[in-house]
């Protein structure tokens, strides 16, 4: 599976990935006027019991959003539920968090960086697309979505220091778009 | 007599946007570190009078790089260009020691003025 990619292509992608989660930690920072932690970007072709695995964690809310356009497919993030109050703290909701607050501020979260990741991704590879709102996504036990049957999934972690936030962002794309995204990466290693 | 430069960058595609953006007319001996032990070696071994700093990388960083160099002393010029754009990450950047932050996707013209800013142009 992970033979999807040649080194170049992935090399490629991951780049496009960082520079997109840069502007995402951005986009946050800005709200919170705090300096976010960025990981190095993961790019892996999964397996649809691997994603089942990715998205089972107890620990963590999480969100989707769906996009559609020259690429399609979902971003999720995964936010771990210890965090969610601190972030919030810094976006104003007030303390302690209702259940109601929690989904709000968890959305907040997911819609800055998903939002942020996806525009600055999409643009890089002048592939718009169009992104829905994001959703609390709670999946069933060892299922996932059929479209997902062949997955490219590109993860980023950001993380505060000293506070327990920890979100990672997580862009599916169907298998059209993979190939979408493989040929546009080809033209870009050939400039 | 040519300057001794070197880009330090995990990503081989932006190594390559680094060469590409440096002016033809300039005397530029390139090396190319992917991780920050290996931008390390390269400045003490006389390899970089001016250092391109990405700033996610493994091994040791481009923080952990500017934390060498400052507790050195180490004179060469660095111009960081990355891709976290946070201003907290600038303002840490500059104060360990970095001349100039350049955004990704990086400009030439971004580069050109930095350098210019260093005299080198």
């Amino acid at each position: 599976m992970n033979n999807l990619l040649s080194s170049d292509q992935r090399d490629a992608l991951q780049e496009l990935m960082n520079i997109a989660m840069g502007q995402a930690a951005n986009a946050m920072a800005q709200l919170i006027e705090v300096r976010i932690i960025l990981s190095i970007p993961k790019i892996t072709a999964v397996t649809p019991e691997q994603l089942s695995g990715v998205l089972a964690e107890p620990a963590v809310w999480l969100t989707r959003q769906s996009f559609s356009g020259a690429l399609r497919g979902e971003v999720l993030s995964l936010q771990v539920k210890a965090g969610v109050e601190a972030i919030a703290g810094y976006l104003d909701f007030g303390l302690p968090l209702t259940d109601k607050s929690t989904e709000a501020a968890v959305l907040e979260v997911a819609n800055v960086l998903a939002a942020a990741c996806l525009q600055g991704f999409t643009s890089q590879l002048e592939l718009p697309t169009r992104l829905a709102a994001p959703e609390l996504y709670r999946p069933k036990a060892s299922t996932v979505d059929a479209a997902w049957a062949i997955t490219l999934l590109m993860e980023v972690e950001f993380t505060l220091t000293d506070t327990p936030f920890d979100a990672r962002v997580v862009i599916c794309l169907d298998p059209e778009s993979v190939q979408h995204l493989i040929s546009r990466l080809n033209t870009m290693l050939e400039d | 007599m040519p300057i001794a430069v070197t880009i330090a960058d995990d990503s081989m595609m932006s190594r390559k946007n680094v060469r590409k953006a440096i002016p033809t007319h300039w005397q530029a001996e390139i090396t190319e570190a992917t991780n920050g032990q290996e931008a390390l070696d390269a400045v003490f071994a006389g390899k970089a009078e001016v250092l391109f700093l990405d700033l996610t990388m493994p091994v040791l960083d481009g923080y952990d790089v500017l934390r060498a160099l400052q507790q050195r002393h180490h004179k060469c010029a660095v111009i960081v260009i990355s891709a976290d754009i946070q201003p907290q990450a600038q303002t840490l950047v500059r104060s360990l020691g970095a001349f100039a932050f350049l955004r990704k996707p990086l400009e030439p013209q971004q580069l050109h003025e930095a350098l210019a800013g260093l005299g080198l142009l």
